[in-house]
């Protein structure tokens, strides 16, 4: 590979490294700024995904002209995929503990389905009871 | 019919039955995963003895710890599959960009939980659906409503109705797009004739 081909890489390897980064930072920002748990989810979970998918490729390009024994680009495409993979797990469960348990806040929210979807259940289950 | 069977003879039953069980598209997907792992894509003397060992480690997992099939199944259609990709990569870099500005704007950030009732009914698709609406920012999976196929999603900054409206059609477009490119034909079908039906009322 030719000396300037490789600086472009590096150019292009470090703007996604600093873009991962300043989303990542977003991220940081937003989980303190949000003031319900629900909000705060979406920055815990997503600008950072972005971020992450960012720094692993600007991590992946620096791999290429150098090539290391420990880890590979294999690696580095197992990091992604599994974090895509398994983040909405952890925030799915948490928002659904979250708001089973009642720990957020209504009056952020303009509309609710599920709190209608809900109180719908509760009286059928009741009228079922009466019966 | 109930004679009796040695002990050493049931084993080498179960042992059948439990390698009945091993489903050879999981097992290559997880030899692939294998292969990543130790670098095996690199072409080197010891590439094929990895291919091997790899897939042999697959299906002693699966001997081992058994797991109910994938039943419906999916399919995978590649144009299809790089046109999602691409949507997904978009809407995520979009996305970010908006919860960015929601992050920065001052004032407070009011949002919805919105049900969205998909067109499909295979639980692979609704599962995909899901994962992908919870990594695009913006929207969070809060529960989910397996017998009537509902997602709810709560959305970030959606504070009247055309905004609801706007994330709604978001996430039946992505299901459209993950049904394309990975559902079985029965998937596809059931969607289209959704969509025909469904273009009037919406």
């Amino acid at each position: 590979m030719s000396d300037e081909f490789v600086q472009v890489l590096d150019w292009i390897a470090m703007l996604c490294l600093l873009a991962g980064a300043l989303l990542t930072l977003v991220a940081g920002i937003g989980l303190i700024r949000f003031p319900d748990l629900l909000s705060r989810m979406h920055t815990a979970a997503k600008p950072q995904v972005l971020g992450l998918l960012l720094v692993l490729v600007g991590l992946g390009i620096r791999l290429i002209p150098a090539e290391t024994n420990v880890f590979n680009i294999g690696t580095l495409v197992l990091v992604g995929l599994f974090q895509v993979v398994t983040i909405p797990v952890a925030g799915h469960i948490a928002a659904r503990v979250g708001y089973r348990s009642g720990r957020i806040r209504h009056d952020l929210l303009v509309k609710d389905a599920l709190a209608e979807r809900l109180a719908e259940k509760e009286r059928t289950q009741e009228a079922e009871r009466a019966e | 019919m109930t004679d009796p069977t040695s002990p050493k003879r049931l084993g080498a039953l179960g042992l059948r039955r439990r390698l009945g069980k091993v489903q050879i598209p999981v097992a290559l997907g997880m030899t692939v995963v294998w292969m990543l792992l130790f670098d095996g894509f690199q072409l080197r003397p010891e590439s094929l003895g990895l291919l091997l060992l790899g897939f042999l480690v697959s299906v002693a997992i699966m001997v081992v710890f058994p797991l109910p099939p994938i039943k419906p199944g999916f399919r995978l259609w590649p144009f299809q599959a790089v046109r999602m990709l691409v949507y997904i990569a978009l809407k995520m870099f979009v996305a970010s960009f908006q919860v960015t500005a929601q992050v920065i704007r001052p004032g407070t950030v009011r949002s919805s939980v919105i049900a969205v009732k998909l067109r499909t009914g295979s639980d692979l698709m609704l599962v995909s659906t899901a994962i992908v609406t919870s990594v695009i920012p913006g929207s969070v999976i809060v529960e989910v409503g397996q017998t009537e196929r509902e997602l709810f999603v709560h959305v970030l900054g959606a504070d009247d109705d055309e905004g609801v409206r706007a994330a709604e059609r978001d996430v039946l477009n992505l299901e459209e797009r993950i049904v394309r490119a990975l559902g079985t034909r029965a998937d596809i079908a059931e969607l289209e004739e959704a969509l025909v039906s469904g273009g009037e009322r919406v």
